[in-house]
Order: structure tokens, then C-alpha cells, then sequence
């Protein structure tokens, strides 16, 4: 292949070609999931059972390498503070795409690595065979694929093809069956989220426009020197597109609309990934591009804070379903994250970025749990048939593994000790406290509190009380031990990921701020990429 | 003069393609997003700076040089910006069309509605067991062909799908070919 690199300066101690070979690392993570998606629908798309199986094993193999990859992105960025820069076809910075990853793409990387090996066994247990025939295998990695990519893009354009390459698959993969509510809200779906790209892409051509450029590390470059009118036009519009693929407060009526009605590894799959990306692109580009406004703008992304919060919260509360509450769930957590983003550049004297910190922090926390508790979910409405909390119960003296882990998991979101949620909540709350946002922690709290009434109210109506299983099982998920097996082992292994994460907090909280300060440090992004220093933009203006 | 035109053009079709999606018909929602990504397309088009005369690419090298000495040539990257974001739209505005597609012939309606949650009711907020709750748990229909562990299967109904009936009976025929 012809790809060049350039990494950057700070690590000189290595080889060159090393160096090269590590930056086209930075590949992989979209080339795996394309290439055996590709692979599947090219020459295992067609025939019965033993193709579909085939399907399944490549898509498990990709999925390892895809993991194993991250994890080494992982070490190299966040653990030794490395970044890598690749120029596809060795064209220079604004000219070429240009595919950038540090400590905070790589952690969003591999937890999105985790996540999707988490989900599938999962997947493999519960999703129908029909559902496989129509392609459920090359989608789920299609989705992963524009994930990993939106993480690593370094120019606005190729983020938006990103977007839109994992919005299509999860158009897909939240209609893919038709039945009548998931066509209903699949069209929810649709349309707010092309309304969402539709902001971000006008957000790219004021880009273009004023500055001259999509590469990121250009517009960082030159937004000190445009106007007040196109920062803040500008930033609005990152604000509404981007803040909408999160489901921050005004705009996040999408996910609760749409969320339940997929078959429940779907569900897990989406609430694991899909707002990340939302939230990922928020912290980047209000961290590289707006970093004063992050102090400018603290007062209003405070209020969106804790409205999301709160909205999020007492939505749930007012669900009928597992599935329903979950997912309205989510939106409360975006709130937790959005206000580690307000705060992001608060620190001590020793050094800044504890609020970023503590955002990526809680955003691993969610990650991990929030897809162990809506596998954990799925799994209760498997076994009952149904989700409606109203008429379930008692599931506690049949399935007593999953209903330990269920509380395990719903503990850990609600933040209770020694769980990773007690330990992200706390450094969230201990850094708006210390930079005196009274108000906006009292409602975090509150929040909290409301997670912990909803995850009791979860618990009680489905495990406790006297047995009701009001609907059919379909019986290869109880005839089959293995199925049962592969359905449980995943949420136990993400559970132990948030013990440890949780009992591991400081050397977390560590790590989360190099990640912090690596994504804080704009001159180092902007070296990194080294974009060309004239072009005919600056002739022409 | 031009570019006022051009800001008319992009601000009328959003605004009609606003318009479009807020109603309720669901051939309405479909032009509204067309719409909506053709203002798109031209506001992508209008970010490359309008100018007249300029061609981007030359084939005779010394008249480039004579035009780049005086003026800069027009951008071909919005372009392609275009270009890309028309392949997408159109991908995605042949996926909605199916969707709605197959929604209209499952549910033989046109309107899009939302879910009729009751906010204020008598008694117990949070008691959904009146609730009128239809979506829930379909995405377990596929499955209504294979075997399920409770009474219903084990009773015995061997009912086949009628087209599988239709096919036996008709070969009993005499004259089935």
C-alpha cells in the first residue's frame, strides 16, 4: 500500500520505519471491520445455517483483531503519551485525509472495541435467524467501522462520511426485521439524525467558507484569527449537530423513540456506542477548536448540563419498560459528560484538565455499564417474554446468576462503592464543587439519586415479588445451555471491568488525565499534523 | 449580486424543506429532506467563494501561469465536496423511501404519529398496567415459527403456513404439473 506517516517529533528515540509502521496501525481499526465486512457480503452472503455460521466466525476473528489493535493504540497514545499521524498517500496536511489518533481516540477506540466484543456473543445467543440471513454480521461491523472512524478522522469532511456511514448501518440495524414499531420508529430515527448531519455539514461548509479549510488541525490554527460572528456561528452549529448525535437536552428526542424496539442486542450495541461518537466529537472539537469558549460558554453548557441530567432522570422514571428506561437513561449520563466538558479546563496549579479527566473517565464507566445493563435487561426480557415492568416479576428465584449480575451492574450506575460509578461520579462532582458550580453539582446529585430510584424500581418489579412470566420464550434461548452461556458470560466480564475500573480508580483517574492534557494540548495536535503554511487561501481572501 | 441570490436560494430551501418535514405526510418528509440536502449542496457550493471566469484546471501549463500571476483560479473542492454529500443523500433518501415504503404497506397508514402516552392520569403515575402499549416485544415475531415452551405449542395446533397447503392440495390434482 502506499501509505507515508509522520509522527510526531517528541518520540525521535525509535526507528523511523517503526514509527511508519505504527502510524499505519492507525488503519486498521476502519480497514478490518470494511475489509471483512466486505469479505462476508462478497463471498459468504448467500446460503443456509453453515454460511450464516461462517459469517459469525469471521465476524468474531475481526472483532479480536479489531480489539487487539485498539488496545495497542491504547498502550502506545495514552500509556506513553505517543501520537500518531497518518497522511494517506503521503499528501500533506490539508490537502490529503488526513487520520489522526491520541490518548482520547484511543480510549474511545478501545472501548468501542470492548463494547462490540462484548455485544456480540450476546448477539450470536438471541439474534433470529432471519435477522442473520439479512445481513446482521457485515452491518454490525459496518457500524463498528464508522464508529472507529469517526474517532480517528482528521478533517471535518471525512468525519461527516464517517457519521453518515454509521448512521446507515444503524438505520439498518434498528429496522432490519420491519415489524411495525420498528418501522415507525426507524422513520423517528431517520429523520432527526439527517436533521443532525444536515446542521453538521452546513457546520463544514461555514467552515470552508470562512477558513479556507476542513482539516481540523488548520481550522484550530486559524480560528483565533476569524471573526467573533463565525466562531460563534460556528461553534453553535458544532453545538446543535453534534449535540444532538449525543442526546443532549433539547435534542435527544431520537433515542427514547427508537431505542426499545430493536431486538435487545441491538439495543445494547447502539446505547453502548452511538452517543459516544456525539460526545467524542464534542470533547474534540470544543477542546481544539473553542477552548475559550469552553469558559466563555461554561454558563449555558452547564444549564444544557443539568437539564439533560435531570430530563434524562425523570424520563426514565416515567417508563414502562426495561428497555424503555435504559435507554432514556442514557440521556441522563450525556448530561454527566457534558458537564466534565464545561468544566473541562478546570485543575489545580499542578496542571489543568481534571475536568476532561473526569468526563473521559465517566464516559468509560457508561460505556462499560450501561451495555452490560441493557444485555442484562435483554436477557430478563428474554427469559420473561416480555419487558413491561408491570407485568413481570420474580425472576430472581429462577435466574439467580442473572439477577446477581443485574444488580451488580444497576449498583455500579447508580454509583455505588466499589464500583466504577463511585469513582467517576465522584471525580465529576469533586471538580464542579471545587470550581464552585453549586447548583449545577446539587442537580448531579439529585440526578444520582433519581439513577438509584430507577435502578431499584428496575430491580424490584423484575426479580422481586412472586413469579409472573406473562409472555412466550422462544425455547432455543432456554433449551440451549451454551446460548444461556454466551449471553450471560459477556455482561459478567463487563461487570468485573467495572469492579476493577472502580477499585483500580486512581491509577484510572491517572491515566484519564494524560489522556486529558494529551487532547488539551492544541499546539501539539496542530505540530503533529504540521498543515501546510500557505496556500492559496490566504492569497485569496 | 450573485452571491445574494445564491443566500436566497439556500435559505428558501431550507426554509421549504423545514416546512416539508413538519408536516404530516410521509411523501411530505421525503421531499423535505431532498430539500433540505439540496440547500445543503448549494450553501457547500457557495463556501468556495463564486467567481466568474476561472476555470480550476487548465491543460495549457504557460496560461496558467498567466492566470495565476493575476488572479487565484476557483476552487474545484466544494465540488467534490458536493459530490460526496449527493451520493449519501441519495443513498439515504432511497433508504427512507423504503422504509416508508414498508411501513405504509404494514400499517396502511400515511401519517406519522408519535406514541399517545397518557402524562396525567388518576390514582398510581406509574402504574402501566392499563397502559395501551403496542410496540413492544414484536421484535420477537420472526420467531412465532419456531418452537415456543408454552401451552399453546405442546397441545398440538400443526397448523402449516397456508402456502405450504396450498401447494400439497395442489398437487393431489390430477392434472398438477
Amino acid at each position: 500500500m502506499n501509505l507515508s506517516a509522520m509522527l510526531n517529533g517528541a518520540s525521535a528515540t525509535a526507528p523511523e520505519s517503526w514509527e511508519m509502521a505504527l502510524s499505519n496501525l492507525l488503519a486498521a481499526p476502519v480497514a478490518i471491520p470494511l475489509l471483512t465486512a466486505a469479505l462476508i457480503l462478497l463471498f459468504a452472503r448467500w446460503g443456509g445455517r453453515r454460511r450464516i455460521r461462517l459469517q459469525g466466525v469471521l465476524t468474531g476473528l475481526a472483532l479480536f483483531l479489531n480489539l487487539a489493535v485498539a488496545l495497542f493504540l491504547f498502550q502506545a497514545t495514552a500509556g506513553r503519551g505517543e501520537r500518531f499521524v497518518l497522511q494517506m498517500g503521503a499528501w500533506s496536511a490539508p490537502f490529503g485525509i488526513t487520520v489522526y489518533g491520541d490518548g482520547l481516540s484511543a480510549t474511545l477506540l478501545l472501548l468501542t472495541a470492548l463494547v462490540a466484543m462484548a455485544v456480540y456473543p450476546f448477539a450470536v445467543a438471541t439474534i433470529d435467524y432471519h435477522r442473520e440471513r439479512m445481513g446482521f454480521y457485515p452491518l454490525y461491523l459496518l457500524l463498528l467501522m464508522g464508529v472507529n472512524g469517526a474517532f480517528l478522522a482528521g478533517d471535518l469532511f471525512n468525519l461527516y462520511v464517517f457519521f453518515e456511514v454509521l448512521l446507515m448501518a444503524s438505520f439498518v440495524l434498528l429496522t432490519v426485521g420491519a415489524q411495525p414499531a420498528q418501522t415507525n420508529s426507524g422513520i423517528r430515527y431517520v429523520v432527526l439524525n439527517l436533521l443532525a448531519s444536515t446542521v453538521f455539514l452546513v457546520a463544514a461548509g461555514v467552515a470552508y467558507g470562512t477558513l479556507g479549510t476542513l482539516n481540523m488541525a488548520q481550522i484550530a490554527q486559524r480560528l483565533p484569527l476569524a471573526s467573533a460572528a463565525v466562531r460563534t456561528v460556528f461553534a453553535g452549529l458544532l453545538l446543535v449537530g453534534f449535540g444532538s448525535k449525543a442526546a443532549i437536552f433539547p435534542l435527544f428526542f431520537w433515542l427514547p423513540s427508537s431505542y426499545h424496539t430493536p431486538p435487545p442486542a441491538v439495543t445494547a450495541l447502539f446505547g453502548g456506542l452511538l452517543t459516544k461518537v456525539g460526545v467524542y466529537t464534542l470533547f474534540r472539537s470544543y477542546t481544539l477548536f473553542f477552548p475559550d469558549l469552553l469558559i466563555d460558554w461554561q454558563q449555558p453548557l452547564l444549564t444544557l448540563a443539568g437539564a439533560t441530567m435531570l430530563v434524562g432522570a425523570l424520563g426514565a422514571l416515567a417508563q414502562p419498560g426495561i428497555r424503555r428506561l435504559l435507554s432514556f437513561h442514557i440521556i441522563s449520563h450525556v448530561g454527566f459528560m457534558l458537564m466534565g466538558l464545561a468544566v473541562a479546563l478546570s485543575g489545580n496549579q499542578l496542571a489543568i484538565g481534571f475536568g476532561l479527566a473526569a468526563a473521559v473517565l465517566y464516559l468509560c464507566h457508561h460505556m462499560i455499564v450501561k451495555t452490560a445493563l441493557i444485555m442484562a435487561g435483554g436477557a430478563v426480557e428474554l427469559y420473561m417474554g416480555s419487558d413491561r415492568l408491570a407485568s413481570i416479576g420474580g425472576l430472581v428465584t429462577r435466574q439467580p446468576f442473572l439477577a446477581f449480575l443485574f444488580f451488580l451492574a444497576a449498583i455500579s450506575l447508580a454509583g455505588i462503592p466499589p464500583f466504577s460509578g463511585f469513582v467517576s461520579k465522584l471525580s465529576l462532582l469533586q471538580i464542579t464543587l471545587d470550581t464552585r458550580h453549586w447548583l449545577v453539582s446539587g442537580v448531579s446529585v439529585f440526578a444520582s439519586l433519581l439513577t438509584m430510584i430507577n435502578m431499584i424500581r428496575l430491580w424490584r418489579e423484575s426479580f422481586w415479588g412472586e413469579y409472573k412470566r406473562p409472555g412466550r420464550i422462544p425455547s432455543r434461548i432456554l433449551q440451549s445451555k451454551a446460548r444461556q452461556w454466551l449471553m450471560l458470560t459477556p455482561i459478567a466480564v463487563l461487570v468485573l471491568l467495572s469492579l476493577g475500573l472502580g477499585i483500580l480508580g486512581e491509577p484510572a483517574f491517572r491515566l484519564t488525565t494524560r489522556v486529558a492534557q494529551q487532547a488539551l494540548d492544541r499546539q501539539a495536535y496542530i505540530e503533529a499534523v504540521r498543515p501546510a503554511a500557505s496556500d492559496p487561501w490566504s492569497v485569496k481572501r | 449580486m450573485i452571491a445574494l441570490l445564491l443566500a436566497i436560494a439556500v435559505g428558501s430551501l431550507f426554509a421549504s424543506g423545514a416546512y416539508m418535514i413538519m408536516r404530516r405526510g410521509q411523501i411530505k418528509l421525503i421531499l423535505g429532506l431532498g430539500l433540505l440536502s439540496h440547500g445543503v449542496n448549494l450553501l457547500l457550493f457557495g463556501s468556495g467563494a463564486l467567481t466568474m471566469g476561472r476555470p480550476p484546471i487548465f491543460l495549457d501549463k504557460k496560461k496558467y501561469a498567466e492566470t495565476l500571476a493575476t488572479v487565484v483560479p476557483a476552487d474545484p473542492l466544494p465540488q467534490a465536496l458536493i459530490l460526496t454529500a449527493i451520493v449519501i443523500s441519495f443513498g439515504i433518501t432511497a433508504f427512507v423511501i423504503v422504509l416508508i415504503n414498508r411501513r405504509h404497506t404494514i400499517t396502511a397508514t400515511d401519517v406519522v404519529h408519535g406514541e399517545l402516552v397518557p402524562l396525567l392520569r388518576e390514582g398510581d403515575p406509574f402504574d402501566f398496567s392499563e397502559s395501551q402499549d403496542t410496540d413492544e416485544y414484536d421484535w420477537l415475531a420472526y420467531e412465532v415459527d419456531e418452537v415456543y415452551d408454552s401451552d399453546e405449542s405442546l397441545t398440538g395446533s400443526t397448523q402449516r403456513p397456508t402456502s405450504e397447503i396450498d401447494e400439497s392440495e395442489a398437487m393431489k390434482r390430477v392434472d398438477y404439473r
